[in-house]
């Protein structure tokens, strides 16, 4: 909130010139002719000062009024209201010394005394006004301060939820692909270093994601090609993979591995009990404003998986995070569409990055 | 002609790794290892190598000071260089300091064979006609003879002689070489700008071909032609582009 010093002065001083106003038509109403000016300098002066005070009081106190106690309410500001208001009024005798009109001269110790007579309380009355104002501005800003923190804290704890559900994924497909490297280093040594390099690349591009909870969908599909070459080494080429990415949909923001753990559950719970040629085939379009992404494999159909009843960690995780991400913006859907043949579709909202994606390609000799 | 090579990585398992793998090519010669970056200059200064094997992350200097080192000693001939890491952030520097390739640790014997074939290539071609220069494009600079560009997790420093075609996909381009195939994020006029005219010819307004792997162009039965690739694959072309192809094949 911007707390201008102009802000209290020309606050004050235009309560100030409604008084004069107040005073002017009340004393033509009784016949009396006094000059507007004079009425509208004098509360105009006193009102200013009293702007430069309620100033200087949020300036200097604003923190010890915010937590002010009764006690200190007593000991402090009490006097301190007081001692303004007889300040206040000194000034103001000072700057005005032929008021008030229609009596003699008097020395100034008696013209300050006449003023206080008729003003202190009302003076008085100002200084906690000030007060109590400044004191609810206070629990204003403290209350907002509160709510920001805790939508803060809200969105560190999806993150940490997030960051806790990816490292579900993460090592659930390390350790199988290290027991596969382990078993083919027996067999046939070549393909177990190729495996170990194509772990190890997957990985970096892992690490090189780092936490980013978006990624483009070229980048997911890369992981997904790196993770299918691997699988396809595991299956012996006993499944046929088909890929389809609808050039637009290359730059469209997805979540990080939101397609790998669907692909990865169509080996576990399909693929990987066929013992003929199966198909997996991957797509990604766009429908109006919305990003379609469908993983359709060959399989035992759906009911021999339900008894399973293993699709678990996964396919759940990337719901949650769907969830999560998009609200109701998004939907998952497993189905099956002919016999043995089961279809993941995911949708979600098409957005692209609002920055351009950097480009990292080098020409030379 | 026997080629002499150094190997120098701080790790004892990681040299005889390639040592191992160099068993294949009886023509390559290990003369030295080193294992800390002092060791390995003074090891090339030496011998003179024509390969060096260079890990990046070594105790003493890293990989880049060695080269830098051996460069302003005033050094009769740099050898190549093909470096190998664990770390792929210092690819771009490495490809700007034109070592023959980046191999990213663990590498597979096939990674390793193709690049010390292309060092071995690279060592020959300039040892028998050391003055070859590459075409040069109108401005000036030479053609790009190879791209650099991470790809599933690797680094590659692709000759352009490897590209079969290159196909347009919104903001990016498909490279489709011999085996596999790479997105990059790249407009098709930029890389056609790049590219020798003389190999890469553009035949629709998303692809480009390289004619080295073209085995005909013939007329389809809507009347369109199509390019038909080494490997079997057809690629569309459009009228516009026709004439070019035709003032190629006719020369």
């Amino acid at each position: 909130m911007i707390m201008h010093p102009l802000l209290f002065i020309s606050g004050a001083v235009s309560l100030g010139l409604l008084f004069a106003l107040q005073e002017w038509i009340y004393s033509r109403s009784w016949n009396e002719h006094v000059r507007l000016s004079l009425l509208a300098e004098a509360w105009g002066v006193q009102f200013f000062i009293w702007g430069v005070f309620c100033w200087i009081l949020w300036w200097t106190l604003r923190s010890r009024i915010y937590t002010a106690n009764f006690k200190t309410m007593l000991c402090l500001f009490f006097p301190l209201g007081l001692f303004a208001s007889v300040l206040e009024e000194v000034i103001w005798v000072l700057l005005f010394p032929r008021l008030p009109m229609g009596r003699p001269p008097m020395p100034f110790l008696q013209r300050l005394l006449f003023h206080l007579d008729v003003e202190l309380i009302d003076s008085l009355v100002l200084f906690w006004s000030a007060f109590f104002l400044f004191r609810g501005i206070g629990y204003y800003q403290s209350y907002r301060e509160k709510e920001r923190v805790a939508t803060q804290l809200q969105s560190q704890l999806v993150q940490a939820q997030m960051r806790a559900l990816r490292m579900q994924l993460n090592p659930h497909f390390l350790f199988n692909t290290m027991n596969s490297i382990s078993s083919l280093m027996r067999i046939d040594v070549a393909a177990a270093d190729l495996m170990l390099e194509q772990l190890s690349r997957l990985l970096r591009i892992t690490l090189h994601r780092g936490e980013a909870q978006f990624i483009p969908l070229s980048d997911e599909m890369e992981f997904i090609e790196m993770y299918l070459a691997m699988q396809d080494r595991r299956f012996a080429g006993r499944v046929r993979q088909q890929m389809n990415v609808d050039p637009h949909v290359h730059d469209a923001i997805v979540p990080t591995m939101i397609l790998q753990p669907i692909v990865e559950n169509a080996y576990a719970h399909g693929l990987s009990r066929l013992t003929s040629q199966g198909i997996l085939s991957i797509q990604a379009s766009s429908e109006n404003s919305t990003l379609r992404l469908s993983v359709t494999n060959t399989g035992l159909g759906l009911r021999s998986a339900a008894l399973r009843a293993s699709n678990g960690v996964g396919l759940a995780n990337v719901q949650d995070r769907l969830r999560m991400h998009y609200g109701d913006n998004q939907s998952f859907s497993i189905s099956e569409l002919e016999d043995n043949l089961v279809q993941v579709v995911v949708t979600l909202p098409l957005r692209f990055p609002e920055r351009p994606i950097e480009q990292t390609t080098g020409y030379g000799a | 002609m026997m080629i002499q090579a150094v190997l120098a990585d701080d790790e004892v398992l990681a040299r005889q790794k390639l040592r191992q793998l160099l068993r294949e090519f009886p023509e390559i010669d290990v003369v030295g290892e080193g294992a800390t970056a002092e060791e390995t200059i003074s090891l090339v200064r030496a011998t003179k190598p024509d390969l060096l094997f260079l890990d990046v992350r070594m105790p003493d200097m890293d990989g880049f000071d060695v080269i830098g080192e051996l460069s302003t000693a005033g050094a009769p001939t740099m050898p190549c260089i093909i470096f190998t890491t664990a770390y792929d952030r210092y690819a771009l520097r490495a490809f700007e300091i034109h070592a023959v390739d980046y191999l990213l640790k663990p590498f597979t014997l096939e990674r390793f064979r193709a690049a010390t074939q292309r060092a071995l290539d690279h060592i020959r071609s300039s040892k028998q006609n050391p003055e070859a220069a590459a075409p040069k494009g109108p401005n000036g600079t030479p053609y790009t003879t190879r791209i650099v560009f991470k790809s599933k997790g690797r680094i590659l420093f692709l000759p352009v002689s490897e590209i079969c075609w290159i196909g347009a996909e919104e903001n990016y381009v498909r490279i489709c070489t011999q085996s596999e195939t790479h997105l990059l994020r790249e407009t098709m006029t930029h890389l056609e700008e790049k590219l020798d005219p003389n190999t890469f010819l553009r035949v629709h307004r998303s692809s480009i071909v390289n004619l080295q792997y073209v085995k005909e162009v013939r007329p389809e039965v809507d009347g369109e032609y199509g390019v038909h690739l080494l490997n079997g694959q057809k690629i569309p072309m459009s009228r516009t582009y026709r004439s070019k192809i035709k003032n190629w094949l006719e020369r």
